[in-house]
């Protein structure tokens, strides 16, 4: 038998997952890890390079139950897995060091949390290469308890909060499991293609019910509106790197398996159904606009730094579903680049907010502040970071967005256009926030003699900066990827060159734009630094309504930031779909115990009884 | 040699019989006495065990129809040993074995022996009669089991499930009268030769009697008030053995005689419908639920009513599902139950996570081929009522998850149950390893396994075959048969 | 020599910007002189300012991100306008278009949001606060009207927006194609430059909570820079916008001082609108009125 390359991936995957079983817990003998994740790395990459066609189908087929189980990566799968397995070298690189063990010294288990991203990745590997139907719910289930497990590890309110997950998460298989068996009973078979020509003649009833569970089932996951309830605070509470890992592509996965059989497992006609208000497109980008806004909008209300990004990842969810709900060249590319634009800022501003949890053991956006003369590498990175979220120039977020932007400019799309604007517009709000109270202003007192964090915890977080720059000013690179990814499942893609995108209406290249920006801030700064020298002053050195400042003043403005906003604003925060959550399980709690009242009557022949009595009653019908 | 079938029966309730006498002629002190009561007893089944066995040899190819007494079929007592009761014996005899009540006095090793033989009686009876008489002998068995068992302050729960132990055995009694008034016979091989020819329809109301009756064991809904209460007061072990292997017993004895005597599509509809509310009240009261075995008899409820619906499939198919579905819960409910005994150590954890997921029918366990085949089986069958069980079957699945994931938060505190002492509690942890084991094993070998039980549904589901190995057990005499036609 | 040349342009863009927006600083002293029955500063009097505010020689900082942060004010702006088309210079506007524009618009405001943070002044962040929430409430007008525009024209590219209105002659300008457009726009200029009565944030006569509070010398020169690019950024957007951009110098600079003359007559006649009234006004008319010019547009 000869051995493929998936097969190569899917050994090492297993190896790290074992190695890290044997050697995750030695803090930093973990290193041999970010190795296996660097060769895993490796192959990735030279998978991608020889990627296209039909992509690569393992040599390792099962016959189960009579239905046969196969992986098969192609280029979307592969794009996704590069992604990942990206995320997990850095991550793991992150976490092996100082901060392992910090970790360990604090109670937690470092084996553990390294054994449980290992097997991440290995069945993130399952899911995206999945080769039919079967292959991708065993993969779905795979990822997803797998990812419980990995926010359970901290226990308390984190396991807590996983349990929510947990709900939605079961909910959302189940819902897949509906589909899967749907789809079965329409073709006889889990295989894409027989399933492809079985969908043709699919009747209008079974198709939208394919289409909504596809969307909600697999929407969970990626934390579209009303599922994205158990996010936040899920992806918050996950150890440091964990959350970073998470928060970068996990959620992603929902996107990839809603990509995978919209449009290459069922036929595209679900495109021109019409639901009787609008069509599912439209009702598609209409979702991925309100995911976009409420979150975000969530977001800049809280007071946790983890929570605050975690809120901003389901948010961004939104941009990339938005852009490849328009189903043009242009928001194709956007909204796909975006998935890789998200996971390298999110990877970096988890990983940044870490290395402050580390140093100051808070994320606690009020009590922080004046960092950036302590931690200025953490605070570069943040910037870096915050500058991606916001999709400002020159970082790789903005390309993305720009994409969206164009192509809802194409479509005339201007409701939509501005829902996206103003969901940006509130990240910039947000993280300036973040950025603020964690870095800027006084620094407290008990932050004196707060350092820089170890060579491996901020080696990760720049080289993800200069990942973040670097793909901001050529993003020709992924885009290839995203042109692969796009023609797997026959989506189409604008023209593209290394410096960004060549379109009818308007281009975008980001070496010029880069350029200019960066000489423009050079000339400032040649004029600014001509102008003659200025005297450095401690922060604390200057005064406030008529006072001077002392570090024994905590003088730093942060609480309710926003204020004259939050004086609007704040009465249309309804906390609408928490009511309804709650509304929901109040529900279900009413009938259980009804129910459970049944079996805890004083006499319990008196329900059989009854029950008898009607179905004799009935059978005499 | 075919006649030793009836010695599988009669050697465990003639143990139990001379157990009492035994115990009071042994002069030695108390504990030596207990020690050799329990050996003798557990030899007892031992040596059935091993004559079950010996006797199955055969059923691959012919079921094994014994006619007690030398009466032929609608006359005569019946045992009928094929490949399916077989499966069942042999599981009961090794959970009975497994589960041996720890501590326990001559009365309830009298019991336990008693539970045997009228299990074993339950799996092999071919009439209806003695269908009846068996369940009956078991009902007392239980009832004995439980109420020895279970702590002295609750007397009133033991009263009650006795109470409705009673009404099951009125009412499966009178379907029975109900059939012999309708076919004037009690053999179920014969009953359905007849039934066959066309010369007599059973009424529904029969059935319906039938199954009530015994669905009482079954924890069918609506007479499974007892459950929850008894569950939460005796035992975890006694739990595990009701819940894994009493319950399936009684399930399989529905089953057999719906599908022999009542092909009526009526039949199965009352089955789905009992069976979705079972799942229905079971699954969102376990989730309320406010400890942890009570919780676990609830989630045993809705589990039944998977069953149940999963019976209700067409013939074939639905006996291949309801039985993986039975003998899935036959491993992963009683390993549950025992990891309810004692203080939670970080591998019962382990341990209880993994029966959870199986449960909830997480890939690549057998949970998740089992609902795999139910749920595509479901879509297949098509029909309102099909649909709202699949609902059913996937939403109570996020329930099951829910409540069962729960644990891990260690909220659930355990009542107060019949305290085992301190070296039971590591035999019990030992059973939920060996049935961890079992479910490893089996998912590495989910083919082999499902190829084996295809079999024994398909031979347990052919009627014709019952018909002839029972009413015309020569072949000369089967030729006639078919020439008739 | 392409190259050359367009490298000549990328630099003869922003200085021109940067005088004219200078020219622009005097013109709306003089205005608000008029308009007040003052005389007024003399023609060089921002120049004198610049010279000035960089010559000092106290010049105190707070940090590298105090720098930074005016470095960005003014080079974010400098950048800008080498994508804003000019008569006979089109610098790189082709690869970007008006959505990049609008972005790096938005970058000298997140500068000095970076410098006054890194002041440690509790009263420049309140400052900052309120700059970023009008930011929020001037941007989602604004871009509703970027959004009409650009459609109409069907490109997100400024020069062909401008060609087609110039080819299109006085009838076919974005005044009288999109009337409604044009006045959302005339009151989002209003806020993004933050004249009265949108200049909570800036709060000039309580200098105590505002941005500015720790900004002396080169550090509010930078500003007074980054104030001239500001109003020459936004007029000449408007005017490439909706009245067909400058068929010559002379006729962009006559629009512009033109389109400039509005907002700050409107501002000396106005008071000032809390922060949270600023984006309840900002979110309900321009918006609206915008939003039904599009309709008309689409």
């Amino acid at each position: 038998m000869e051995i493929n390359t998936l097969d190569l991936l899917a050994l090492i995957s297993l190896v790290t997952v074992a190695t890290a079983l044997l050697v995750g817990g030695q803090g930093r003998g973990g290193w041999q890890l970010s190795l296996l994740y660097l060769l895993q790395l490796v192959v990735v990459a030279s998978m991608v390079m020889m990627a296209g066609g039909e992509g690569i189908i393992s040599t390792l087929q099962f016959s189960t139950v009579g239905e046969s189980i196969g992986w098969r990566l192609d280029g979307l799968g592969l794009y996704f897995l590069l992604i990942t397995v990206g995320t997990a070298a850095f991550v793991s690189f992150y976490m092996a060091g100082p901060w392992g063990e910090a970790y360990q010294r604090d109670g937690g288990s470092l084996r553990w949390l390294q054994v449980a991203l290992a097997t991440n990745v290995f069945t993130m590997l399952l899911l995206l290469a999945s080769g039919d139907l079967l292959s991708l719910f065993i993969g779905w289930e795979l990822a997803s308890w797998a990812a419980f497990w990995m926010m359970a590890l901290a226990g308390g309110i984190a396991l807590k909060v996983a349990l929510r997950y947990l709900i939605y998460a079961m909910v959302g298989a189940m819902m897949v499991f509906a589909l899967i068996v749907i789809l079965y009973g329409q073709a006889g078979s889990f295989g894409f293609d027989e399933i492809r020509e079985a969908s043709v003649q699919m009747e209008r009833g079974t198709t939208i019910l394919v289409l909504l569970l596809t969307v909600a089932g697999f929407g969970i996951k990626m934390g579209l509106l009303p599922f994205h309830l158990w996010q936040a605070p899920a992806y918050a509470e996950t150890p440091g790197p964990g959350s970073a890992f998470l928060g970068a592509i996990s959620s992603r996965l929902g996107l990839f398996a809603i990509l995978l059989v919209l449009f290459r497992v069922v036929d595209g006609a679900w495109i021109e159904l019409y639901l009787g208000f609008m069509n599912p497109q439209t009702l598609l980008a209409w979702i991925a606009v309100a995911t976009i806004i409420f979150p975000t909008f969530t977001a800049m209300r809280q007071n946790d730094a983890r929570q605050l990004l975690a809120w901003h990842g389901i948010g961004q969810g939104g941009y990339m579903l938005l852009g490849i709900a328009m189903m043009d060249p242009l928001g194709v590319a956007g909204g796909m680049l975006h998935i890789f634009n998200h996971a390298t800022y999110q990877a970096a501003l988890f990983l940044a907010v870490t290395a402050v949890i580390y140093r100051t053991q808070t994320s606690d956006l009020n009590h922080l502040g004046g960092l950036v003369v302590r931690m200025p590498l953490t605070f570069a990175t943040m910037l870096v970071g915050i500058i991606g979220l916001a999709g400002l120039p020159p970082m790789n977020g903005f390309v993305s967005k720009w994409l969206v932007y164009r192509s809802l400019l194409e479509q005339g799309e201007v409701l939509l256009f501005v829902g996206a604007v103003i969901g940006t517009l509130g990240t910039i709000l947000s993280v300036y926030k973040l950025l603020h109270n964690t870095f800027l202003g006084s620094l407290r007192l008990e932050h004196q003699a707060v350092r820089e964090v170890p060579i491996t915890m901020w080696m990760p977080m720049i080289l993800l900066s200069g990942l973040i720059l670097l793909t901001g000013i050529f993003p020709g690179v992924p885009l290839q990827w995203v042109a692969e990814a796009a023609a797997s499942i026959g989506l189409p893609m604008p023209q593209f060159n290394l410096g960004g995108v060549i379109a009818e209406g308007g281009s975008l290249d980001m070496r010029v734009i880069s350029g200019v920006l960066l000489s423009g801030f050079a000339i400032a700064a040649l004029i600014f630094y001509g102008a003659g020298s200025s005297r450095r002053v401690n922060p604390l050195d200057n005064y406030a309504g008529g006072h001077f400042l002392y570090a024994s003043n905590r003088y730093h403005y942060s609480n309710n930031f926003y204020a004259g906003l939050m004086h609007l604003i704040k009465p249309w925060y309804r906390g609408i779909f928490e009511r309804l959550e709650q509304i929901i399980l109040l529900l279900l709690a009413v009938i259980a115990d009804l129910l459970q009242g049944l079996y805890l009557q004083r006499q319990p022949g008196r329900v059989a009884l009854v029950v008898l009595v009607l179905l004799l009653w009935w059978s005499t019908l | 040699m075919s006649n030793s079938l009836a010695l599988v029966i009669a050697l465990p309730l003639l143990a139990a019989f001379l157990l009492q006498p035994l115990a009071q002629q042994l002069g030695v002190g108390r504990e030596q006495r207990s020690v050799a009561i329990q050996l003798y007893a557990q030899l007892t089944i031992a040596v059935t065990l091993w004559i079950t066995l010996m006797l199955g040899n055969g059923v691959e190819q012919q079921p094994l129809s014994v006619m007690m007494g030398g009466f032929s079929a609608p006359m005569g007592i019946n045992l009928y040993l094929d490949r399916l009761s077989l499966l069942l014996l042999v599981a009961t005899q090794l959970a009975l074995l497994l589960l041996w009540p720890a501590d326990a006095t001559p009365r309830i090793h009298a019991l336990m022996l008693l539970l045997s033989a009228s299990s074993m009686g339950l799996a092999l009876s071919g009439d209806l009669f003695n269908l009846y008489v068996f369940y009956e002998l078991l009902a007392v068995a239980t009832f004995g089991l439980v109420a020895a068992n279970s702590s002295r302050s609750a007397p009133l729960i033991s009263f009650r499930y006795l109470l409705i132990s009673g009404l099951g055995s009125v009412l499966a009694l009178s379907g029975i009268a109900l059939i012999y008034s309708h076919t004037g016979s009690l053999n179920l091989a014969d009953i359905s030769a007849t039934l066959q020819h066309g010369d007599a329809e059973l009424p529904l109301a029969a059935f319906i009697l039938i199954l009530l009756g015994i669905g009482v064991k079954a924890e069918l809904f609506a007479v499974n008030g007892w459950v929850p209460e008894v569950y939460a007061i005796i035992s975890p072990r006694l739990s595990a053995l009701l819940a894994g292997v009493v319950s399936k017993l009684a399930v399989v004895v529905i089953v057999r005689v719906l599908l022999m005597l009542f092909p009526h599509p009526e039949a199965a509809q009352v089955l789905l419908v009992l069976g979705i509310l079972g799942v229905i009240s079971g699954e969102l009261a376990a989730w309320r639920a406010q400890d942890l075995r009570r919780m676990l008899a609830y989630s045993s409820i809705g589990q039944l009513g998977m069953i149940f619906i999963a019976f209700s499939l067409s013939l074939e198919f639905g006996m291949l599902m309801g039985l993986l579905l039975s003998l899935h819960h036959m491993v992963v409910k009683p390993g549950l139950f025992m990891l309810t005994a004692g203080k939670s150590k970080r591998w019962h954890m382990a341990l209880f996570v993994l029966f959870a997921l199986s449960l909830v029918g997480v890939p690549p366990l057998p949970g998740f081929w089992v609902k795999l085949s139910l749920l595509t089986g479901l879509v297949e069958a098509g029909g309102a009522l099909n649909q709202l069980a699949l609902i059913v079957f996937l939403g109570a699945t996020v329930i099951e998850a829910s409540y069962l994931f729960r644990v891990l938060q260690n909220t659930l505190p355990n009542p107060p149950a019949v305290d085992e002492g301190h070296l039971t509690v590591g035999w019990n942890g030992l059973v939920g390893v060996l049935l961890g084991g079992v479910l490893v094993v089996t998912t590495l070998s989910v083919d082999p396994v499902l190829e084996q039980l295809k079999q024994i549904s398909s031979q347990a589901g052919d009627r014709n075959l019952l018909i002839s190995s029972v009413v015309t057990p020569s072949a000369e005499q089967q030729m006639v048969v078919e020439r008739d036609k | 020599m392409m190259v050359v040349d367009l490298l000549i342009e990328l630099l003869l863009m922003p200085l021109v910007a940067f005088l004219v927006g200078l020219v622009m600083v005097l013109w709306m002293r003089r205005l608000g002189a008029r308009i007040q029955r003052r005389v007024g500063p003399p023609f060089l009097q921002p120049l004198y300012d610049v010279v000035k505010l960089f010559g000092k020689e106290t010049q105190i900082s707070h940090g590298v991100l105090h720098d930074i942060g005016i470095i960005m004010a003014m080079g974010g702006y400098i950048a800008a306008e080498t994508l804003l088309p000019v008569p006979g210079m089109d610098g790189v506007a082709a690869y970007g278009g008006i959505i990049t524009l609008t972005y790096l618009m938005m970058i000298p405001s997140l500068g000095l949001a970076l410098g006054v943070g890194q002041c440690a002044n509790p009263n420049g962040s309140i400052g900052i606060s309120r700059a970023l929430t009008a930011m929020l409430a001037y941007d989602v007008p604004f871009v509703i009207v970027v959004f009409g525009v650009a459609y109409h024209a069907g490109s997100a590219n400024l020069i062909e927006i401008i060609d087609g209105q110039q080819q299109a002659g006085v009838a076919g300008w974005g005044l009288f194609e999109m009337p409604l457009l044009a006045i959302a726009g005339l009151i989002t200029l209003q806020g993004s430059l933050g004249k009265q009565p949108f200049e909570v944030y800036v709060a000039p006569a309580e200098i105590a909570t505002g941005p500015m509070v720790e900004m002396g010398g080169k550090y509010l020169g930078g500003l007074f820079v980054m104030q001239a690019f500001q109003f020459y950024t936004a007029t000449v957007l408007y005017v490439s916008l909706f009245l067909g951009g400058g068929t010559n110098w002379i006729d962009l600079l006559l629009k512009s001082f033109l389109v400039l003359t509005i907002p700050v007559s409107v501002a000396y006649l106005f008071p000032r609108y809390r922060t949270e009234d600023l984006v309840r006004l900002l979110w309900k008319w321009p918006v609206m009125i915008g939003l039904l010019g599009v309709a008309f547009v689409v």
